[in-house]
């Protein structure tokens, strides 16, 4: 076992993690991947451990901050709270509010729980069988995340994997570490890409650049009708509240985290899956969406079981389960930590504050949330007119930091901004797109180590048992795609 | 059996082809299937009629205003500093979200003497202030107390 680091910094850090973190969440069109982007830099400043109590505070505080709109104003915070003002906004709607908003706390704080236990029991195990993997299977693996997020981007699965490969691409522009030799660099950008484009100024561009942008088309609306929290006719009863609904929360913090293991999938088919769960299980399906408990626990369980899911393939075999935690390796790799099946016999320490910084940060969130909940829902007023200028001076400062003063990659960031809103105009998937730029130049790293070691034989790819095993799950994505694909088509005709 | 030669001296392009090739195959299965979905629904392949590529009523002034700003702010910041820069900008950014049209509510201030109630005037207040204390605490915190490297 190793030590952990834990004090008063650490549990300001967390604190301003989770606050900053809830009010990304809060308002909409920001989200806990354009907080952890943002505040990415500050690892420069910290060690890790220190940082990682900030970048976890924010990923917990901006998944959960996303129920206050949704339950009030009908609008998802954050795409994960997608379901969550189907029953909690009528809940507010007949005076509720502060009942529907303290049940949507709880049950997040118990989803980040279950999510927290999951990490804690499966990721070592994991780690341990994915030690043995040989470039061969480190490879594959990496083909099997690709696929399933082909199979997993509903209806469109040739335009998921296009746009992962697309990421893979990008990823290979500047030097081959095995004979530093450059491939695809225009000639003007010699000095600048000669590592390639950097994580961070993408991050940044992707995930906050393209929301900006698409908040500045949409003209900064700020106007909404909140629910009124000054007359209320039910509170918020525990005992009540919660009778019955134990096997939901189970079940939605368990899906939660099994969404969360699954790359390039978002928050949104966490609460989406969890809540249609909850329904086809229920007695009374046909009182979802009328202000029903059973929804809203679905919804906001599952969304919290993401944290801990996500960093499941993260910390074993090196593999974001999500988006924010694909930010989450900018966080490692600027330490030059390596995450991947040797990650928690080489950093201990490291593993245990990461436990204990999700721990720390679910209890936190319930902190900050439950009892004040009156005050903190008045953060969806804040205009985001005022708040966005000092979003994009934060993602100037973070980009220019990426390589100690580089202006180039403040212009990268300015790049993938544009293309990121390109490519959501387009409907690709940008999750996908990161996450194949993340990957690739492993990808690469490995089908060379397989084939230099075969010398050049491309039988080698089918020469290991475990490999084998992993080819078998990729043709079993390929094949679930391909029937999802037809039936949500056969689906789509018959409705129409 | 398949084989491929792997030679040290030009690994480094080995892959991305592997990849270009991919990619090369992905996009002819995308303009095949579109071109059955629009024989199938009797669509011409190219339909650009009633193609709308920005949301509805959407807003000119701020989505290329803030690509202009952003592309002026970062050179600016190289030729002037990163904190005059920023303030500058951090406003202008400010105002443009807020709305374009406070800008006329300065000879109005000034005229009838009344500045704090004239609401567009106010606003523009605001928005100076909130441009000089976050890219002052930005340059502070970071620059200063993180040592952060800044423009």
């Amino acid at each position: 076992m190793g030590v952990l680091s834990f004090g008063i910094p650490q549990l300001i850090m967390s604190v301003i993690g989770v606050v900053i973190g809830i009010i990304f969440g809060a308002l909409p069109g920001m989200t806990a991947t354009m907080a952890i982007a943002i505040f990415l830099p500050l690892t420069y400043a910290y060690d890790l451990n220190t940082s990682l109590y900030l970048l976890l505070g924010l990923y917990v505080g901006g998944i959960s901050g996303g129920l206050i709109p949704a339950i009030l104003i009908n609008i998802p915070g954050t795409p994960s709270s997608i379901c969550t003002g189907f029953d909690g906004h009528p809940m507010a709607r007949r005076g509720e509010g502060v009942r529907a908003l303290r049940i949507g706390i709880v049950a997040s704080l118990f989803g980040g729980l279950i999510s927290l236990a999951c990490l804690f029991f499966f990721t070592p195990p994991l780690a341990r069988v994915a030690i043995n993997f040989s470039a061969v299977e480190k490879f594959l693996l990496i083909v099997f995340a690709l696929t399933i997020i082909a199979a997993l981007s509903k209806g469109d699965m040739i335009k998921g994997v296009f746009i992962g490969f697309v990421g893979v691409l990008i990823s290979l522009i500047g030097q081959f570490a095995d004979n530093n030799k450059m491939r695809m660099v225009p000639s003007m950008f010699r000095v600048d890409l000669r590592m390639g484009f950097q994580l961070l100024p993408v991050l940044i561009g992707l995930f906050a650049l393209v929301q900006i942008f698409q908040e500045a088309e949409a003209g900064m609306k700020e106007e909404h009708h909140m629910a009124d929290l000054s007359k209320q006719s039910r509170g918020f009863n525990f005992r009540e509240d919660f009778k019955g609904q134990w096997f939901n929360v189970l079940r939605s913090g368990i899906i939660g985290t099994f969404v969360g293991v699954l790359p390039g999938v978002g928050g949104s088919a966490a609460s989406l899956l969890s809540y249609s769960q909850a329904k086809s299980m229920s007695k009374h399906p046909d009182k979802f969406g009328t202000g029903l408990v059973d929804g809203l626990i679905a919804s906001e369980g599952s969304n919290n079981g993401l944290t801990g899911g996500a960093l499941i393939p993260l910390l074993s075999l090196g593999i974001p389960g999500d988006s924010t935690t694909a930010v989450l390796v900018g966080a490692f790799m600027l330490q030059g930590i390596q995450v991947g099946p040797l990650f928690i016999t080489n950093n201990p320490t490291i593993w245990n504050t990461i436990l204990f910084a999700l721990l720390i940060a679910n209890i936190l969130m319930f902190v900050f949330m439950f009892y004040p909940i009156k005050h903190v829902v008045k953060i969806i007023n804040f205009p985001k007119s005022r708040i966005f200028p000092v979003i994009i001076l934060l993602c100037t400062v973070g980009s220019y930091a990426t390589q100690n003063g580089n202006i180039f990659d403040v212009w990268t960031m300015l790049f993938f901004g544009i293309v990121g809103y390109f490519l959501a105009k387009f409907g690709f998937s940008i999750p996908s797109f990161l996450i194949g730029f993340i990957l690739g130049s492993d990808l690469e790293k490995y089908f060379v180590d397989s084939i230099k070691g075969s010398g050049g034989d491309l039988s080698v790819f089918f020469s290991r048992p475990i490999g084998n095993v992993i080819w078998v799950l990729i043709l079993v994505s390929l094949v679930y795609a391909f029937w999802d694909e037809r039936r949500s088509k056969k689906k789509a005709q018959s409705e129409a | 059996m398949l084989r491929v030669t792997y030679r040290p001296s030009t690994s480094h392009w080995l892959f991305p082809p592997i990849i270009m090739g991919i990619l090369g195959i992905l996009i002819v299965i995308m303009l095949i299937q579109r071109a059955v979905r629009c024989a199938k629904e009797k669509k011409p392949f190219f339909n650009l009629k009633g193609y709308r590529f920005f949301i509805e009523n959407w807003d000119k002034t701020r989505l290329f205003g803030t690509l202009v700003l952003m592309i002026l702010y970062f050179p600016a910041m190289e030729l002037i500093g990163f904190l005059p820069a920023s303030i500058i900008f951090i406003f202008l950014f400010n105002v443009l979200f807020v709305g374009l049209h406070q800008f006329k509510s300065i000879p109005v201030a000034f005229k009838t003497k009344q500045f704090w109630s004239n609401p567009d005037f106010r606003s523009l207040i605001i928005s100076l202030a909130i441009a000089v204390i976050s890219s002052t605490l930005i340059w502070f915190l970071f620059g200063k107390v993180f040592k952060i490297t800044l423009p």
